[in-house]
């Protein structure tokens, strides 16, 4: 443990101080609060919402009360079989079930505190649902739409996401009208009327009502300044230092500091340093810099899990820009739809495209010793006009002439040429894909054989919804890039959210909670949602133990 | 179709203006979020602009192509999406400035008449753009009666399918990139007029 040297000259005092504002930090802040403790939420950029709002906002809540309502049945027993397989080992049992008994404790909590309800997505699945354990849906939670309008002058404080923030439509609604398969049936005039209510969706609407509720309690949030440093006294976290319009303040938190600060993502050096595959394209608004990780190994935190990353996946349309940064789209349905495939350079298949986008990524790393280079990477999406007539691909709608921004060709051996991939290779590989596709198995990588792939997939191509021939010119390449929506390595908590050090012991005074901490998950992401279900679990233990303890 | 349609009045003679729009090289530069362009022949031009669309920042190519070329009085344009797909077209109305007329801005979308909801949306536009883009041309205040005015007409409308959803990202961003456009001109004329008056 190391001290603060400075002896600070408090600017403000607080009992809880929250450091980010996303789906962890807001519920730490809730739970904090209705302990009766006062709460200050410092968020370094100048609007609300960090990873969580410009997600799909749903939150994966094992044997949640809402399943009954979809029919679906759940037990502590099988989701605790299923996140341990999983987690692969690399995470703490304990920890494991403190999420699963907690997750819905924190859900009721949120819905009460919120004054909100979320809705049980029937026909989402786990992502792996046919593991011991998983479940064909139930266990993501929708938390529906909201009218920004109900946030005031808030409203513009708020992170909106660039991918989900146009359409105001329910993650309900989005399956019912089939967005990926469909795109062109979708209701646009029902949307361009939501949009100019300023109704919004998906991780905008879920900050969005926890931001309501924050206000509504007096807590104080304050935007545009960045926490820099722990101040420990007698080997207590009593507070932090922060740049604010560029001067130094302090800030003391007397019953202790949560850091929900998020990953390490945009951090070139950290993500060079741990990370197990080079992420090159974060999905997360920039600002993800590992403020709230070096804080924390700056008091001495122990840490786990650091070669993970929430892994997704990255397409990129040249121009896009968002917060300043060329937009990196996360892809979650494109490589799932027929008429596509993912290739290396020597234009093989080497994944099962339609899988999660966690587990996809995993692939992309693996490393040929003799070569002494990553085997699959650069990798390339292929796909033909096929596609393009039938689905959407980004911000390109079915029925319009290709984009500039994709590499064409009129026959797969000129396009392998222009992307700098083995022509025989690729022609080879589409002949043996196309050999599949009329099978409707994919006995090569299993491709349309989950639940899950089906999710994502076109329900009236058959005989599987994931597999199409790639067959019709012209023919078209998008590099994929290793993208990630967060980093999950972090400081290691015990069951209260508490920072341990390297002997396991807790740090008075401090906290982790969501991407900053050591993810319970392991490797593993058991569903849509895992990511901020988790971080908002353990933001509620960190907020309600914090605020329990005896102020300095 | 979202249109808008913005007025600027100056101490200029309608003339100087018509000699300064004319030349689409003079003002590209001044049009939100302008990338380049190039011109084709006397009546068309491909513009690559970066805006907002929505929450993110995107390029769009757009073919301009002039209609009415009747100077000093009046420009008249049509706009077709290269990338995107959407069309409209425009009009720079040059004139002698009615008496007693302050600046004015007029938006005319699907509602005939602007509510306070479509105020409320222009004016929470307005404060983006501003931010994003930077203030608009300081100008000064006319103290005496303006001699002219620039009316600029801006319609821009998605096709497909999409276009009721496209149509109302592009409605809120139209008014301050016509503001702007029409501002930054009359800024750039004045600024000449009184360096010219000071040689």
């Amino acid at each position: 443990m190391f001290w603060s040297k400075k002896k600070a000259q408090w600017t403000s005092e607080t009992d809880v101080l929250v450091i980010g504002s996303g789906g962890a930090g807001l519920s730490a802040a809730l739970a904090a609060n209705e302990s009766g403790a006062k709460v200050t939420v410092l968020e370094k950029a100048a609007k609300v919402g960090g990873a969580t709002a410009v997600s799909g906002g749903v939150l994966w809540v094992p044997n949640n009360h809402h399943m009954p309502e979809v029919g679906v049945a759940d037990s502590r027993a099988e989701a605790l079989k299923y996140v341990l397989r999983l987690a692969d080992g690399r995470s703490d049992e304990q920890l494991i079930e403190t999420l699963v008994d907690n997750a819905p404790l924190m859900l009721q909590f949120i819905e009460r505190a919120a004054e909100m309800t979320f809705a049980a997505l029937k026909r989402y699945p786990d992502y792996h649902p046919e593991f011991e354990g998983g479940k064909p849906g139930g266990r993501s939670l929708d938390p529906g739409l909201f009218d920004s309008n109900e946030l005031g002058e808030w409203k513009s404080k708020l992170r909106r996401s660039p991918v989900f923030g146009m359409t105001a439509m329910t993650v309900t609604e989005a399956t019912d009208w089939g967005v990926f398969s469909k795109p062109m049936a979708l209701p646009f005039k029902l949307l361009g009327e939501r949009f100019q209510k300023g109704l919004i969706c998906y991780g905008g609407a879920l900050v969005g009502k926890l931001l309501k509720a924050t206000l509504a309690k007096k807590i104080d949030i304050v935007l545009s300044t960045a926490a820099s440093e722990l101040i420990v006294e007698e080997g207590r976290v009593i507070g932090v230092r922060a740049t604010q319009s560029g001067k130094e303040i302090a800030i003391k938190a007397r019953r202790g500091v949560v850091l929900a600060s998020g990953g390490f993502e945009w951090s070139k050096s950290l993500a060079a340093q741990f990370l197990a595959g080079p992420l090159t394209h974060p999905n997360s608004p920039p600002g993800n810099d590992g403020d709230g990780l070096k804080m924390a190994m700056s008091v001495g935190a122990d840490l786990a899990n650091m070669t993970e990353a929430w892994w997704c996946p990255s397409l990129v349309i040249p121009g896009e820009e968002y917060d300043g940064r060329p937009l990196n789209r996360g892809d979650f349905a494109t490589r799932s739809l027929p008429h596509t495939m993912i290739v290396n350079r020597r234009g093989v298949r080497f994944v099962n495209e339609a899988q999660n986008y966690n587990d996809l990524m995993k692939p992309f790393f693996s490393f040929d010793p003799g070569a002494y280079e990553r085997s699959n990477l650069p990798a390339w999406i292929i796909l033909d006009q096929q596609y393009l007539d039938k689905y959407a691909l980004m911000t390109h709608m079915p029925g319009r002439p290709a984009p500039d921004w994709l590499v064409s060709a009129p026959t797969l051996e000129a396009l392998a040429a222009k992307i700098e991939v083995d022509g025989a290779g690729l022609r080879a590989t589409a002949a043996r894909f196309n050999e599949l596709a009329d099978a409707g198995v994919d006995s090569d990588f299993r491709r349309g054989e989950s639940l899950y792939d089906h999710f994502y997939g076109d329900p009236d191509n058959k005989p599987n919804p994931n597999l199409g021939r790639i067959e019709k010119a012209p023919f078209y390449a998008m590099q994929v890039h290793p993208g990630a929506i967060g980093t999950k390595g972090g400081a290691k908590v015990n069951p209260n959210a508490q920072v341990l050090d390297v002997d396991g012991t807790a740090i008075a005074g401090l906290y982790a909670a969501g991407n900053v901490m050591a993810g319970v998950t392991g490797s593993g992401y058991p569903g849509a949602g895992a990511t901020i279900g988790a971080g908002m679990t353990f933001g509620f233990l960190a907020g309600r133990d914090a605020a329990k303890q005896k102020p300095v | 179709m979202p249109e808008v349609e913005y007025t600027t009045r100056m101490n200029l003679e309608p003339e100087a203006i018509w000699d300064f729009v004319k030349d689409m090289n003079n003002w590209a530069p001044y049009l939100t979020g302008y990338q380049k362009h190039e011109v084709i022949n006397e009546t068309d031009s491909i513009w690559t602009l970066k805006g907002d669309v929505g929450m993110l920042v995107r390029s769009v190519t757009m073919r301009v192509h002039i209609t009415e070329w009747s100077g000093p009085e009046r420009v008249s344009f049509t706009l077709t999406g290269i990338n995107e797909e959407m069309d409209g077209g425009g009009t720079f109305v040059m004139g002698r400035a009615a008496p007693a007329s302050a600046t004015a801005a007029l938006v005319k979308s699907e509602a005939p008449k602007p509510g306070i909801f479509r105020r409320m949306m222009n004016a929470i536009a307005r404060f983006f753009f501003r931010r994003k883009f930077g203030a608009g041309p300081q100008r000064k205040e006319l103290t005496a009666a303006p001699a002219s005015e620039l009316k600029f007409t801006l319609r821009m409308d998605a096709g497909g399918k999409t276009a009721p959803l496209v149509n109302a990202m592009l409605g809120p961003a139209l008014l301050p990139a016509a503001e702007d456009l029409a501002n930054k001109i009359a800024a750039h004329l004045e600024k000449l007029h009184d360096t010219k008056k000071a040689a």
